[in-house]
């Protein structure tokens, strides 16, 4: 179930963009860890258990190798644990450290979400507008790509019955998909050519295009921009008015804990756990219809 | 000539404005924006241009074929990270079609093959910095055509400037601001990939040119592009 993806496209493009500005923008623990922990909680209502487990075998790792290696490269900090080569590893190098892999992490998780929302088909209604000969190729390259796949997987079968691929060593493996390659550029060509000419044929330019979408602008994408709008507004003044600010050199700044600050770790929150209640809403109430069958 | 003059004042005016206002207004504040900001008002002239002049649909059709091709390779080429002949794809079809289908190709690489490898705020950066190869092999084909050595040293050239400017953005995303020190460590740590993109591309410029060359070429004679 994809709820938060039924939007309209232009209310997911803002959302996205603001969540991920806002992540990078406010350089503020709190704001970063809601950052956080909306996008995993997002992340989760959208993958299944084995990419769950791919996902944590690669962030894991990630972070700890961002948390690391901190401390090598930035020797602020007023308290030294040990040191290495006369440089010190300070305990607030590690503490900016894990700042950062959360902050990273947040930003590939956001993205991750939108790489699964925002679809190649809500991106060309988008940007088709704008920018008509590019989406053109963009959807032409979109059509070729599974085309390929398959004329590529025939190749390789012919390719097979010729002896290549056979040893299973990495030469053999890069010569023969050279030659797969090359094949698939041939047939390609040709194929693009004659799609071309098809296209004049049948009066490509001659009238005004239209583009097949299901999107519409309802009510609710009406409110979900203005409510985007107010706390995207509110944010900005908050941190223009510089009360978000932490800093971790030399020595961290306490925690912002003013009412605007406060509101400010409210809002922000809200905002991150927005797709992650809207999924768990919609699921909730599936559940329930389904119970009354 | 109107078009020209909009191309122009964005590349000349705008970019140097953006950057200098990050450097003094914005004094450190956000360098990852105006890395961004920069990144897209670089890849503005050459849409807008694309967009306004006359182009055969069979024309654009092949470039989406091209872009296709390249993304498939980093499918294909799975046997060896790092190892994918993108770049060179870009390079070959900036040889064959001018400078604007190769900044066209390596720019919309980067988008497409982001629909399968995850998009992000780096997606524009990368497209800039491929349509770039694109764009420069392009206004150096004749030269890339006619010396098979200067091509693969291009090819490495290329491969090492794309890293490169990844780790400009790797660096100024992690931080927020320019640290060098952070660079330095990125360029190292990185080192594996830079020498891998390079010899990739030095690879399959040398086992793919010279092939593909002629299927381009041949097709530009036979239906006359």
């Amino acid at each position: 179930m994809k709820a938060f993806g039924k939007l309209h496209p232009v209310t997911l493009l803002v959302y996205f963009v603001m969540m991920l500005a806002f992540s990078m923008f406010l350089r503020n623990p709190v704001t970063a860890g809601l950052s956080l922990l909306g996008s995993i909680a997002f992340c989760c209502t959208l993958t299944d258990k084995r990419e769950k487990l791919e996902d944590l075998k690669f962030y894991l790792p990630l972070s700890a190798l961002i948390v690391l290696t901190n401390p090598l490269v930035s020797h602020n900090g007023r308290t030294p644990l040990f040191f290495v080569n006369g440089n010190a590893f300070t305990l607030e190098a590690i503490w900016y450290g894990v700042f950062i892999a959360g902050m990273i992490a947040a930003v590939l998780l956001w993205s991750k979400a939108y790489s699964k929302i925002f679809t190649s088909d809500k991106f060309l209604y988008l940007f088709g507008r704008i920018l008509p000969k590019t989406a053109l190729i963009l959807s032409v390259a979109l059509r070729y790509v599974p085309l390929m796949k398959a004329q590529a997987a025939r190749l390789k079968d012919a390719q097979k019955t010729l002896g290549l691929f056979s040893t299973g060593s990495i030469a053999d493996n890069l010569i023969g998909t050279v030659k797969v390659y090359a094949a698939l550029v041939a047939w390609s060509l040709e194929n693009a050519v004659e799609t071309g000419r098809h296209m004049k044929a049948r009066g490509w330019n001659a009238g005004r295009r239209t583009a097949f979408s299901t999107f519409r602008f309802r009510f609710t994408d009406a409110v979900f921009l203005a409510v985007f709008a107010a706390a995207g507004t509110l944010l900005l003044l908050a941190a223009a008015k510089g009360t978000l600010y932490f800093g971790f050199y030399p020595a961290p700044t306490p925690l912002p804990t003013d009412p605007i600050s406060v509101s400010a770790y409210a809002l922000f929150g809200g905002l991150a756990f927005l797709p992650f209640f809207t999924e768990t809403e919609e699921s909730i109430r599936w559940t329930c219809l389904r119970s009354k069958i | 000539m109107k078009k020209r003059m909009i191309s122009l004042i964005i590349v000349l005016i705008g970019i140097p404005a953006v950057i200098l206002l990050g450097a003094t207004v914005f004094s450190g504040v956000k360098y990852v924006y105006f890395t961004l900001i920069v990144s897209a008002l670089s890849l503005a002239p050459f849409l807008i241009s694309f967009e306004k002049k006359e182009h055969t649909v069979t024309y654009l059709v092949l470039i989406g074929v091209l872009t296709t091709l390249s993304v498939i390779g980093r499918l294909l080429f799975s046997v060896v990270p790092a190892f994918k002949p993108v770049s060179a794809m870009v390079v070959i079809a900036a040889m064959y079609f001018g400078p604007e289908a190769g900044f066209l190709t390596g720019a919309l690489s980067a988008l497409l093959s982001n629909f399968y490898f995850g998009q992000g705020p780096w997606t524009v950066f990368q497209m800039a910095a491929w349509g770039l190869i694109g764009f420069f092999s392009g206004l150096i084909a004749h030269r890339l055509k006619t010396s098979r050595i200067f091509l693969l040293l291009w090819g490495a050239v290329a491969g090492v400037a794309y890293s490169m400017l990844m780790d400009i953005w790797d660096a100024i995303f992690a931080d927020g601001t320019v640290m060098l020190s952070r660079y330095l460590s990125f360029l190292v740590s990185s080192a594996g990939f830079t020498v891998m993109y390079a010899l990739s591309n030095v690879v399959f410029l040398l086992v793919l040119a010279k092939p593909i060359g002629k299927m381009l070429e041949r097709i530009q004679t036979k239906y006359g592009i």
